[in-house]
């Protein structure tokens, strides 16, 4: 017990001296380890773990999904998704902010990243909202919130993180961001139209389209939405008849997914030996990143478990006699903290580790827990003071203060916690598809 | 060294550091092509790829490690940035040049065991499955990376002393 909170001292302190968080991790796990046992055993276990990461079959997944994202972004997909969102929703009071929230809805479904969309999607609404004189709270916040949906509508290269670090399935957790995902949009319209209601000048109607020009805006990204329809059907199981059994494990939906996003993107021609170059660099470096991240955690995570941190949890637990939700939203609640101050990656690295043994050992469901976590991880990324979406969106739009953002973010923020309650009240919205695949 | 000489001298080292990323880069349009293909023989014509598995476990080992080098140079690693303001600018040069240097140190020892386990399974005659490769090759592999990498911090370190202006700024995330 001792050894893990000095271990867990040790990796903060690294950490905040700007040690890569996967070094931090694997130095003081492998220490510890040595310590606890000795040092011939910690270095073995280092280096089989490295042998055997580099060669795990599971990461495959991440360069793969990556490049899909990628590739149909070089395609100009954001600002049809916004054009298509805008067609349908920009008639309605606050339709702007309505269509980047469904934008960024599409867009999650072929990106990974909360970030990512966030800045995406900033460069196309933001103008747009500006033009129709929409207050920057509410533009920005639409954006900010938008884009947390990331990580949750699959792929989601989080979700990927939690269910290799817990041998949970990736494709099971994959299914069960999808209702939780459009629960989330919905809620969010919620926001958007509530902030409207109070305060009309905050985003006035857009123009109305006829069916002709929606119809006309949707044949652009048709290709796209029939391509993640594609993949998540295969990983689903539903495009399994005959003649053809298309079912996907993760790695194979990711594969198909990054060639159909190339092949649309060549056909496109918005692609160039240079710039396909520069695709393929950026998802191999951001997979390394990420390879070495896992590297870290699996030491540490050694470690934790031979110190018998989780363990002590688990009796501690027990012998308080606490009911299991309650435990819940205790690790709920420490979530929510650390999420103020630490970026999603390193929190979710640090703590599931600590927190999974014992939410499995009550009986929780594994796949539900991963999107719980990605849930609390989502508002995380909205809450003050360092919700890194509201300040990706500083960095990209330029000449608006943060407290105008986090003043905007509120109501979003709150429908995020409405949505946390809903899915922990009600766990059969995340393990529903799951449990029915094929 | 003059300064001319020195900004010569890091280019030619980020040349070598950044060289492998063209052998990833290739490593992962081969993994997209096989998977695509694969899928398809697989569904069609009932009739997969099967070394496929064992060919993206290798393609992923030698992308992800040839990347590690460039990746550490330009500061792609995840890190916390929370109590960066309480660092003033010099205090902050020294702590990078310490934690850059401790980081390529510590890589040694993991580069040095994976390069022990490679020697045994050497020994033992390890192949692969389907394609019956020595498994001591990807050790290998991945030993003379890590050690790239490792040298690649402690490099990063010294022109942190030398000369700051030449360190790559991090890239936007996005």
């Amino acid at each position: 017990m001792i050894m893990s909170i000095i271990g867990l001292v040790a990796v903060l302190i690294l950490v905040f001296l700007r040690m890569p968080i996967a070094i931090a991790m694997g130095i003081v796990g492998f220490v510890g380890f040595a310590e606890l046992r000795n040092f011939r055993a910690a270095i073995s276990m280092v280096g089989r773990l490295i042998i055997d990461t580099a060669q795990d079959y599971g990461l495959s997944v991440i360069p793969l999904f990556i490049l899909m994202g990628l590739f149909v972004n070089k395609g100009g997909l954001s600002r049809e998704l916004y054009q298509v969102s805008y067609a349908f929703l920009g008639h309605l009071r606050g339709g702007l902010a309505m269509a980047t929230i469904v934008a960024c809805a599409g867009f999650s479904a072929i990106c990974g990243s909360s970030l990512a969309t966030a800045a995406t999607m900033s460069k196309v609404a933001m103008p747009q909202m500006r033009k129709y004189g929409y207050k920057d709270s509410l533009s920005t916040a639409s954006i900010a919130a938008g884009g947390t949906l990331g990580i949750l509508i699959p792929p989601s290269v989080i979700l990927v993180i939690y269910g290799l670090l817990t041998e949970t399935s990736i494709g099971k957790l994959f299914i069960a961001g999808i209702v939780p995902g459009i629960l989330g949009v919905a809620l969010y319209l919620l926001a958007v139209t509530w902030t409207v209601w109070r305060d009309p000048e905050s985003g006035p109607s857009g123009e109305r389209f006829d069916w002709a020009q929606r119809m006309k805006a949707i044949k652009s990204v048709w290709m796209v939405l029939a391509l993640f329809v594609f993949v998540i059907g295969g990983l689903y199981g539903v495009l399994d008849f005959w003649p053809i059994h298309l079912t996907f494990s993760p790695t194979e939906a990711a594969g198909m997914g990054a060639a159909g996003a190339f092949l649309i993107a060549l056909s496109r021609g918005s692609l160039t030996f240079k710039s396909t170059l520069e695709v393929l660099q950026e998802a191999v470096r951001t997979t390394a990143t990420l390879f070495t991240v896992l590297i870290g955690a699996w030491v540490f995570s050694n470690f934790i478990n031979l110190a018998g941190l989780p363990e002590v949890l688990k009796t501690f637990v027990s012998e308080a006699g606490v009911s299991p939700m309650m435990v819940m939203i205790m690790i709920i609640g420490i979530y929510i903290i650390l999420g103020c101050v630490f970026e999603s990656l390193s929190m979710l690295l640090l703590t599931v580790p600590i927190f999974f043994p014992l939410v499995t050992s009550l009986g929780f469901d594994p796949v539900w827990f991963g999107i719980i976590v990605v849930v609390v991880t989502e508002i995380s990324l909205i809450t003050p003071p360092v919700g890194l979406n509201v300040f990706v969106l500083k960095g990209v739009v330029g000449n608006v203060t943060t407290a105008t953002i986090f003043r905007g973010v509120t109501p979003f923020w709150i429908v995020d916690i409405l949505r946390l309650l809903i899915l922990l009240l009600v766990p059969a919205l995340v393990l529903y598809l799951p449990n029915t695949m094929h | 060294m003059s300064q001319s000489k020195k900004t010569k001298f890091v280019i030619a080292a980020e040349k070598i550091i950044e060289a492998p990323l063209y052998l990833a880069t290739m490593m992962l349009f081969f993994l997209m092509t096989m998977t695509f293909f694969d899928v398809v023989l697989r569904s069609v014509a009932n009739n997969p790829i099967e070394a496929a598995t064992e060919l993206t476990r290798l393609s992923m080992a030698i992308m992800v490690f040839s990347a590690l080098p460039l990746v550490s140079w330009k500061s792609q690693h995840i890190i916390v940035d929370l109590i960066d303001p309480l660092f003033s600018a010099k205090l902050a040069r020294i702590r990078d040049i310490i934690i850059d240097f401790a980081c390529g140190i510590l890589l040694v020892w993991p580069a040095q065991r994976v390069w022990v386990l490679a020697e045994r399974s050497r020994d033992f005659g390890d192949v692969t499955e389907y394609l019956g490769l020595p498994q001591y090759l990807i050790g290998w592999f991945i030993a003379a990376f890590s050690f790239l990498t490792a040298a690649t911090f402690i490099f990063k370190s010294i022109i942190r002393i030398i000369a700051p202006e030449l360190i790559p700024q991090k890239e936007a995330e996005a």
